[in-house]
């Protein structure tokens, strides 16, 4: 009987810290470099006067150029890449 | 000579409860003890006229440029957030573990804030001293001053913003 009450003193505490102790999520930790989600942009509601609506159009009109360059870039680095497996088989 | 003489041990008497007060460990520095109402209410006050002091002649510049808050949105998010909460969020490890909590600056802007000059010169102080043993670093060692009015612009503007416009301010570009 002592045994079985020793027993339960070391394992209630250790259980309830292990639960508070997993109850915190690690993600919480992680903080990443997002890019500006635009999708959710309403033009019409916005005020083109209001600096934060005029900060938020120039964010996203950087954003949607850079993509696009970027999908550019792509597309030519894939070319590029072509040429250079071409080259390759013909020596 | 009698007056001196009490003089005297006054200061001896002093400088031996100083010493023994930091010695003897009594004092609790764990900050998830607070401290006592009165304890509390005296460095607030004191905190409040420093800062009120050291930022009473700081001229607040024009920051209505929109360019401010994408260059004070990307810092925010990246060195005030974790402590000063975004929209929607109501607390994070460090608001709850830091003594004393910091202000959550998603909230309206407190009443006694009302001048808005005095507040924005007050947060650029703030921002660029930091405040001694609170957990504010001085953010002027490292930042210049435009980029700590765009942090103020910013802040000036988050009690208004929803989470999607935070979302976009506070992304890099």
């Amino acid at each position: 009987m002592k045994m079985l009450t020793k027993i339960t003193l070391v394992l209630v505490p250790v259980v309830a810290l292990s639960f508070s102790a997993n109850a915190h999520d690690p993600k919480l930790h992680i903080k990443k470099a997002q890019k500006a989600d635009c999708s959710k942009l309403d033009h019409s509601k916005m005020d083109s006067k209001d600096p934060v609506a005029m900060a938020m159009m120039k964010k996203c009109m950087k954003q949607a150029k850079k993509d696009k360059a970027a999908a550019k870039d792509g597309m030519d680095h894939s070319k590029m890449n072509m040429q250079h497996d071409n080259e390759k088989h013909n020596h | 000579m009698k007056t001196l003489k009490i003089l005297l041990i006054l200061a001896v008497l002093g400088i031996t409860t100083m010493f023994t007060v930091m010695y003897s460990g009594i004092v609790n520095v764990a900050a998830d003890e607070p401290h006592g109402e009165f304890v509390y209410w005296m460095l607030e006050e004191t905190r409040e006229n420093s800062i009120a002091k050291a930022s009473a002649n700081i001229q607040v510049p024009d920051l209505s440029d929109p360019e401010l808050l994408l260059t004070g949105g990307v810092d925010y998010g990246f060195m005030c957030e974790s402590c000063h909460l975004k929209p929607d969020q109501k607390e994070s490890d460090m608001s709850v573990g830091l003594y004393p909590a910091p202000p959550n600056l998603t909230n309206e802007h407190q009443a006694h804030d009302e001048d808005s000059d005095r507040r924005k010169a007050r947060n650029f102080w703030i921002i660029k001293h930091g405040i001694k043993a609170s957990g504010m670093p001085a953010w002027g060692k490292t930042h210049d001053d435009k980029r700590i009015w765009a942090m103020v612009a910013f802040i000036e503007r988050l009690p208004k913003l929803s989470p999607e416009e935070y979302q976009i301010l506070t992304a890099m570009d």
